[in-house]
């Protein structure tokens, strides 16, 4: 599994690589994380994330919007997300640890999660995907 | 220039019927040969794009900042026919309303030199950066009157004068916001936040009137040469990036349901007359009217600040212009020699109303709207005045800013923050942030030179030059 930045003008663009999709989805929760906070560890707090959708690229932009919007509201920057996909639904189990000024401002604000370029792709690796987060 | 764009004139360039399948007009766009060098195939795609969308009128337009975006190319401004006509919020953004505000001062850049205590003073006032929250007590009947009201609530609670909703683009507030089609989670972002200034581009920037090239329009805008001004560049923060993200989901669905073809997800859309399209353009003006609100309460911070540091009246510091530059609007345009009431899109595009044109401030009328384009962070800002060639071209409509030539990941190999912070205090310009990377992302060279960019509108008479302002201190979200 890996996730790295590729090059955009005005935008944050992820290229992430998973074996499986679930371990994708994983993987671009990461990279929001790490885009909007810098560093993050391990920590107690636990949430559920739970979004339907009709196609994996609108069910990825659903599960990022959320964890988007969940760690906002309520401060929490998610080290960690289990993600479990049946068909149109996708449950998350999340963890996280507080938003801290002194360790979280590392980062910068992500505004909204695009379906510009959105695509799932799958080979004989895995899965792969190119996904644009607004800055 | 790129394959298959064809010069119309020394600045305009068209994008043809056929660049990609489905364009129902040309596109056209505003570029001098040195920036066309810059220019990505990226952004003429999706200008491209706009084209194929039902409704559009004449062309798809993009200014001289036009840049690689989402759904609309950042820069790029659409009108659409209220029959046939769809409304999207990829013609918008996430950050309604993300505009920029210019502030004037009595205080002469003498009176501000050598005051590091102003920048830090500022930064402890006005909060920013990721999880900042707003020192501001927002309940949910408030929330609803900065979405029903705008700047107007902030004014009538005390937070400006009146006189700063006459120098705002409509004055401070659209009528049309309706808050019901808000949603609860947008409004739970909504209440923490305002009067906070977000992060990325997002800066408060103190700056000095180098310049005066129209000293009619300069006197009557109130600008004079070294007065020191505050810009201020911010947005609709979360409850308008959440609005953006709940009504493209209803979009898409629309799209479907209304049997619209559409080569990006991105330009999710509905007919302007649908229960779909009204849905999304009253939330949109409610996250637009939440933008002005919270513009309104960082002026007041600032002023208060101002007026405490240098013992000047609150009053002594008058709005010079407020411009939204994310937002779609009804406005009455000529189109084919017949005055028509259309919707306008504009995505990191300016509106430059010309002489006499509705809802500009009336001691202005005969000058134009007053257009503010922000540099980038130790660049000069410009102020313009709105023209009839804008009107008559560009459905009123000029560039909004530098645009980005470098990607954030370029910038972060190539410049550290220390650096960048070190260069501009040798060149007298203070930075304050909350980390260094953001300085980095946003360093002077990650920008097209922002003098270009204007030389093109000026030129092209999309806007007329009236001054030249100089960053002295920032701080950046």
């Amino acid at each position: 599994m890996s996730f790295k930045e590729i090059s955009h003008t005005a935008d944050v663009k992820i290229q992430a690589r998973a074996p499986t999709l679930e371990s994708l989805f994983s993987e671009t929760c990461n990279a929001l994380m790490q885009v909007m906070y810098g560093t993050s560890r391990k920590g107690q707090i636990k949430r559920e994330i739970v979004v339907t959708s009709d196609d994996t690229e609108s069910l990825l932009l659903e599960f990022l919007s959320e964890v988007l919007f969940v760690s906002e509201v309520e401060g929490i920057v998610f080290s960690d997300a289990r993600v479990r996909i049946n068909g149109p639904n996708l449950q998350a189990e999340m963890e996280g640890e507080p938003f801290n000024k002194d360790r979280h401002a590392q980062g910068t604000e992500v505004k909204g999660i695009s379906y510009s370029g959105l695509s799932i792709r799958q080979d004989a690796n895995g899965y792969m995907v190119d996904i644009l987060f607004d800055v | 220039m790129l394959q298959g764009i064809t010069r119309i004139s020394t600045l305009e360039w068209e994008v043809p019927i056929g660049f990609v399948p489905g364009m129902r007009v040309p596109g056209r766009f505003f570029l001098s040969e040195s920036l066309g060098k810059i220019l990505e195939p990226g952004a003429v795609q999706q200008l491209a794009n706009v084209a194929t969308l039902p409704g559009i009128i004449k062309n798809s337009l993009a200014m001289p900042d036009i840049h690689w975006g989402y759904g609309f190319p950042i820069g790029g401004v659409a009108a659409f026919d209220l029959t046939e006509g769809v409304i999207s919020p990829g013609g918008v953004g996430f950050d309604i309303n993300c505009g920029v505000r210019l502030l004037a001062t009595p205080l002469a850049q003498k009176d501000v030199a050598g005051r590091k205590d102003l920048i830090e003073n500022l930064f402890h006032a006005v909060p920013t950066g990721v999880g900042a929250k707003s020192a501001q007590k927002v309940t949910g009947h408030v929330l609803d009157q900065m979405m029903i009201k705008g700047a107007r609530w902030a004014v009538e609670a005390g937070f400006g004068k009146r006189n700063d909703l006459v120098r705002c683009e409509e004055g401070g507030f659209m009528k049309d916001a309706d808050p019901k089609e808000v949603s609860s989670k947008a409004k739970q972002r909504g209440i923490p936040q305002g009067g906070t200034l977000g992060s990325g581009n997002h800066f408060l920037e103190l700056q000095v009137v180098r310049e005066i090239y129209d000293e009619v329009a300069a006197k009557a805008f109130g600008l004079l040469k070294d007065q020191v001004c505050c810009m201020i560049h911010c947005g609709s923060r979360g409850l308008g990036h959440q609005t953006c993200t709940d009504h493209i989901k209803i979009l898409e669905a629309a799209t479907k349901k209304y049997q619209i073809k559409l080569p990006d997800r991105q330009l999710a859309c509905a007919p302007i007359s649908s229960r779909e399209g009204k849905a999304y353009f009253g939330a949109m003006a409610a996250s637009a009217n939440y933008a002005w609100a919270n513009r309104q309460l960082i002026t007041h911070t600032t002023r208060n600040v101002l007026a405490k540091m240098f013992s000047i009246d609150y009053g002594e510091m008058p709005l010079v212009y407020d411009v939204a530059h994310n937002v779609a609007k009804f406005e009455e345009h000529v189109v084919n020699g017949k005055r028509e009431r259309v919707c306008v899109h504009r995505k990191g595009a300016t509106r430059s109303f010309g002489s006499y044109a509705p809802d500009i401030p009336s001691e202005l009328s005969q000058i134009g709207q007053p257009v503010i384009i922000p540099g980038s962070m130790g660049t000069s800002s410009f102020v313009l005045r709105g023209t009839l060639t804008a009107m008559e071209r560009t459905f009123g409509s000029t560039c909004h800013g530098a645009g980005r030539v470098m990607s954030r990941t370029q910038a972060k190999k190539k410049f550290s923050g220390r650096d960048v912070m070190a260069s501009l205090a040798l060149r007298g310009i203070l930075v304050k942030a909350p980390n260094e990377a953001a300085i980095a992302d946003e360093a002077p060279e990650v920008y097209k030179p922002s003098e270009e960019v204007v030389r093109v509108v000026h030129d092209a008479g999309l806007s007329l030059l009236v001054a030249r302002l100089d960053p002295l201190g920032v701080i950046k979200g």
